[in-house]
């Protein structure tokens, strides 16, 4: 039970009229990385959203560390979000990108931050993602992987419990998709901390996650492994979004290959 | 339960923020007008719909309305196509020049047209020539001279935006000018043109200062409105007048909001300019600004002119006595209120027009729509009916309001919204989305994020609204006319007073002052918008950590090693002053850059390596696939690289200087006799080979296309450049660049230089720099080439191209190429059999030698 970081207990939530999640359960484990899979408009974003608070369920709850934070202010529940192009402040550099909070911020006891003891923090965050060559340089000079870093620096500085992650690589070409997941998986290996990540990719979802949720028509289809979602479907639906899909997949690439040969 | 306590306080603070400016645009903007409707009776209805007058006067104003704005918008749509197609310098100037009539109130229009034709005016008194102005001629001219500022940036600013994709596809296909205007621009420019001649449509039709001066019998509807007002004091009939008057507002706007957002994806950058046309363009542009300014030069002339049209002798009095004349409250005193009135107004307008677009753009829900509806309505309200509408309204607070110099600054504040406001939106929809979520998570306030992160990405748009909103409040006269009063009525206001007494001088003096003022603030504003987008660009570029200086320091330092430098000695080797030898060795040594050794010596620190990292170049791409028919008959048995020369291989010389500063990534693209290049691995181990097969079929674009993805930050190489200088290889490259050598004159490649960076490039040319083949191409800018060679590779006819001629021509707009400078003796070109020989007579006696010119 200790294990378990967020529980959302039957989360509905409406928009009007319209029914975007239905009676949605589910935990979360600590150190996990937790894959949200799902066509678009499944509700995948919703639930990201209620995590971090922009957002909240027409009802239900949603409960982190035995505390319910359900109307929890977005800066008060110590998560961290990083956005699809990574949406850094332009005119800063990085190490103002990742600084800016703690200048902003009061820390634990209400008192604001002394410039030494951002400075150190700062500098220690830049060193653990690798960018210390690049303090002084504003986003538009870094490559789309140090830009990923930074936000997730940002991010990283008010030790955050929990990672979101809103399709962050969706508007990427697929071979620097490939380095940035590598890059994503050895940063949480290093900080063991707990990611949840948004996608409608099956192949990143795959390549990513501890477990996957596959999300569908209101509600969760299955939440599972990598292993068990491929070999066990729960119904129809993930075995046609998923198993098919990947079947699929590596069946034309199968095929190019073999013209190749031929 | 306290945080939610705060969090939704913060949330009511900031609709309470967003009702209340809706409720500020509904009671200077909406409430007025209603005011205006509660005069009306039925009487005043059957009095207007039986009286000629008023039919008359729409009549005429419809006539000569279309008329002008016709010609405005053909006349600005051509001039706006000329100018963003050339290749003209400074294109900021001729904007300015163009849209100067902004800068000088509309009345000064008309008086200066008559000035210049009318009976007693120049042509009269210089010529004899008297011609009828005032009336229809009078009042088209004029108002094409008024309306054809606005009309033209508005086309200008679309066509900046333009897609350039098809005009790069209609350029390689061979397609012609006067063809691509007909069947690109205008079908792509079709909704800005109609949105352009609405705008200007409805400038002209609500204009009042043109026709009290010009119009003669002719009387518009404006002018109609005023007598109601000002002479009948019939408001009922005056306030019918004034929202018909409305009416071309409305229908422009309505288009404007249905048509507006299709086409705003707008694009980065534009059409491809060409410089055959420069010299057509300037020749028709300034005739156009010399016509369209004509008449208040005229005018402005009389500033100058003793006592028109009596003494047309010169003078100075007139602007001598400026600081003298004591008529009303002295004119100083205007001046002053003029520039107060200006200064506040661009102020208050700018907050709260930047406000709107905050509020309709970064905040969601339905209020977000009628605060977009609202402010966007006011650009449908005259200055002349809004005036009025604030004298009904607001009469009762005279002397709080009414009556104080704040009415005026909220009059031209809700008068010219409008466009400030688009501007605002604009700019702040382009600034992502998420910055505000990330504070929230991040515990970053939204007044924080909006000053931290969102002003500061807004601050040329800032500039621009604040310069509209002053230059406006300058020459305006329709709305602040009725409402001035005595003491604080501001410099336009009293060209119509002196307009009484009929003193052309005092007129002519205070245009010539408001001109004066403006274009100040209009050079002030532009130095501003100019600066910061250098600004934002060098931090955008440059960033790579080291000026260019220190980047000459370090690799100078690295190529000569350790050792003892006096300041004397590096200024000389780097061609730098003392004082900055001085400044650069303490600074690169307070970065840890370089180690100074005890015994004085100095060398690059490992720090210092590292820094230059980024700047290393990576790997060589040889193109070598070609025949080299030119230097038959060697070429029949070799290819060209593969010819010795003295004894050493072509190529030889080009993979020694490579391999000296530690380039052995090289890759060769091979074609024509690609396996006798199979015998350089021998003494170059490294070296990889590509073939291209299709050598002969294509032009050089091809082996590059065969070794694309290889291109990052490496040199891009001719194979046939037999290299004395092996120092023209660097380990270490600043920027992206091209070597060349100055010459006097050639008939080979060459380019154009223009601040340091390639302009043009082209088949001879004098006083020049001859391209030789080798380019380095840095991270950012192999990215660029890397798309557009393969964009031009795939179009009809883009295999025929010189891979050269991407950057340097087709797409030279993409780049910005450094010149690097070479001596033109540190590579020996060697173009011909008889040039070969030349260098090494020895080929005198090849075999066929004399069939091909080679005598010896």
């Amino acid at each position: 039970m200790d294990n378990v970081i967020i529980s959302c207990v039957d989360i509905n939530k409406k928009f009007k009229t319209k029914t975007v999640l239905e009676d949605v359960s589910f935990e979360i484990q600590r150190g996990e990385f937790l894959s949200l899979l799902g066509p678009s408009g499944c509700g995948k974003t919703t639930i990201l959203r209620m995590l971090i608070g922009i957002e909240k369920p027409s009802s239900g709850r949603i409960i982190k560390d035995g505390e319910d934070i359900t109307d929890t202010a977005p800066k008060d529940r110590n998560i961290g979000i990083v956005f699809q192009n990574y949406s850094l402040f332009p005119n800063m550099d990085v190490y103002h990108n990742i600084s800016y909070a703690l200048q902003s911020k009061k820390d634990e006891n209400g008192r604001k931050r002394s410039q030494e003891e951002i400075d150190r923090k700062v500098k220690g965050i830049i060193e653990t993602v690798g960018l210390e060559e690049h303090v002084y340089k504003r986003p538009k000079q870094l490559s789309v992987g140090q830009q990923q870093r930074v936000a997730i620096a940002r991010t990283l500085v008010l030790n955050p419990d929990i990672i979101l992650f809103d399709e962050p690589m969706s508007a990427l070409d697929a071979e620097i998709k490939v380095v940035l997941r590598q890059q994503l998986k050895e940063i949480q290996k290093q900080l063991k901390i707990t990611m949840v990540y948004v996608t409608h990719d099956q192949e990143e979802a795959f390549a990513l996650s501890d477990r996957i949720m596959v999300l569908n028509d209101l509600r969760i289809a299955q939440l599972d492994t990598p292993y068990n979602l491929y070999h066990h479907p729960a119904d129809a639906f993930v075995k046609r979004f998923v198993v098919d899909h990947l079947d699929l997949k590596v069946k034309s690439i199968e095929e190019s290959i073999k013209e190749e040969k031929a | 339960m306290r945080e939610r306590m705060t969090r939704h306080d913060r949330l009511l603070r900031h609709e309470v923020l967003r009702i209340i400016s809706i409720g500020c645009i509904l009671l200077f903007a909406i409430l007025p007008l209603l005011t205006l409707a509660f005069n009306v009776t039925g009487k005043d209805w059957t009095f207007i719909a039986k009286d000629r007058k008023f039919w008359a006067a729409i009549k005429n104003s419809l006539t000569y309305t279309g008329a002008a704005a016709v010609i405005t918008t053909a006349l600005a749509l051509v001039s706006a196509y000329l100018l963003e197609t050339s290749s003209l310098r400074k294109k900021n100037l001729y904007v300015i020049a163009l849209t100067l009539g902004m800068l000088v109130p509309t009345i000064s229009v008309g008086l200066g047209l008559r000035v210049l034709f009318g009976a007693n005016g120049f042509l009269d008194l210089l010529f004899g020539l008297e011609l009828e102005v005032r009336g229809m001629p009078g009042l088209i001219m004029g108002a094409v001279m008024t309306s054809f500022p606005a009309t033209f940036l508005i086309l200008y600013d679309a066509l900046h935006y333009e897609d350039k994709g098809p005009y790069d596809a209609a350029s390689i296909m061979g397609i012609g000018r006067l063809s691509t205007f007909f069947r690109l621009t205008i079908p792509y420019l079709r909704i800005a043109l109609i949105s352009a001649f609405f705008a200007c449509f409805t400038l002209i039709f609500s204009d009042y200062g043109i026709p009290m001066e010009i119009a003669g019998k002719v009387k518009t509807l404006p002018m109609y409105l005023y007598d109601q007002f000002m002479s009948s004091f019939q408001y009922g009939r005056g306030s019918i007048a004034g929202f018909v008057l409305l009416i071309p507002a409305v229908i422009s706007f309505v288009f404007d909001l249905i048509f507006k957002d299709q086409s705003s994806e707008k694009q980065n950058r534009l059409i491809p300019s060409s410089a055959g046309f420069n010299r057509a363009t300037v020749l028709v542009l300034v005739l156009l600004c010399v016509l369209l300014f004509m008449p208040q030069l005229a005018f402005i002339s009389l500033s100058f002119t003793k006592a028109f049209p009596n003494d047309l002798g010169f003078t100075f009095e007139h602007i001598a006595n400026i600081f003298s004349n004591t008529h009303g409250v002295g004119l100083t005193a205007y001046i002053f209120n003029s520039l107060k009135l200006a200064f506040l107004t661009a102020i208050v307008g700018t907050c709260f027009a930047y406000l709107l677009g905050y509020f309709s753009v970064r905040k969601s829900g339905r209020l977000a729509k009628v605060v977009d509806l609202l402010a966007l309505s006011t650009i449908a309200i005259p200055g002349l009916v809004l005036g009025i509408g604030y004298i009904f309204l607001f009469k009762g607070t005279n002397g709080t309001f009414y009556g104080t110099i704040l009415i005026l600054v909220v009059v031209n504040t809700f008068h010219f919204l409008g466009s400030p406001y688009l501007l605002a939106k604009n700019c702040l929809s382009k600034i992502n989305s998420d910055y505000e979520v990330i504070g929230e998570t991040l515990g970053i306030s939204r007044g924080k994020i909006i000053r931290n992160v969102l002003i500061p990405n807004s601050v040329s748009t800032l500039v621009e609204m604040f310069s509209y909103f002053f230059l406006n409040s300058m020459i305006t006269i329709s709305a602040v006319a009725f409402l001035c009063t005595y003491d604080n009525q501001p410099l336009s206001i009293l060209i119509t007073t002196y307009e009484k007494n009929s003193n052309y001088e005092m007129q002519s003096v205070i245009s010539l002052i408001i001109l004066f003022l403006n274009v100040v603030a209009r050079v002030v504003f532009t130095a501003i918008t100019t600066l910061v987008n250098r600004k934002n660009n060098q931090s955008a570029e440059g960033g790579i950590g080291f000026t260019r200086m220190e980047f000459d320091f370090l690799t100078y330092l690295e190529k000569n090693g350790k050792g003892v430098y006096s300041q004397r000695k590096l200024a000389d080797d780097l061609t730098i002053t003392l004082s900055n030898a001085t400044r650069l060795v303490k600074e690169t040594a307070d970065h840890d850059y370089i180690n100074i050794l005890p015994d004085g010596e100095i060398e690059i620190s490992e720090k210092g390596l590292k820094a230059l990292e980024p700047y290393r170049v990576r790997k060589a791409i040889i193109l070598a696939a070609g025949f080299g028919q030119r230097l038959a008959p060697v070429t029949l048995d070799t290819p060209k690289p593969l010819v010795k020369v003295n004894g050493v291989r072509i190529l030889d010389t080009l993979l020694d200087a490579l391999y000296a500063k530690g380039i052995k990534n090289i890759t060769i693209v091979r074609g024509y006799k690609k396996e006798q290049f199979d015998q350089l691995l021998e003494k170059y181990p490294t070296i990889r080979f590509i073939d291209n097969p299709e050598f002969n079929l294509a032009n050089n674009i091809s082996s590059l296309i065969h070794a694309i993805d290889l291109i990052d930050r490496c040199y891009i190489c001719e194979a046939d450049l037999y290299i004395t200088n092996p120092d023209i290889i660097n380990k270490y490259e600043y920027r992206t660049n091209y070597l060349g050598a100055k010459v006097a004159e050639t008939d080979d490649w060459c380019f154009s230089k223009r601040n340091g960076y390639v302009d043009d490039y082209q088949m001879g040319g004098t006083d020049c720099y001859q391209a030789f083949g080798i380019s380095y191409w840095n991270g950012e800018d192999s990215e660029r080439l890397k798309s557009d060679l393969r964009k031009v590779y795939a179009m009809r006819g883009g295999k025929e191209n010189l891979w050269e001629q991407v950057p340097l021509r087709i797409m030279k707009k993409n780049y910005k190429l450094e010149i690097r400078k070479c001596h033109k003796s540190d590579i020996i070109e060697i173009d011909n059999f008889i040039e070969l020989i030349a260098v090494d007579p020895s080929y005198a006696k090849y075999p066929g030698a004399e069939e091909y010119g080679g005598r010896s």
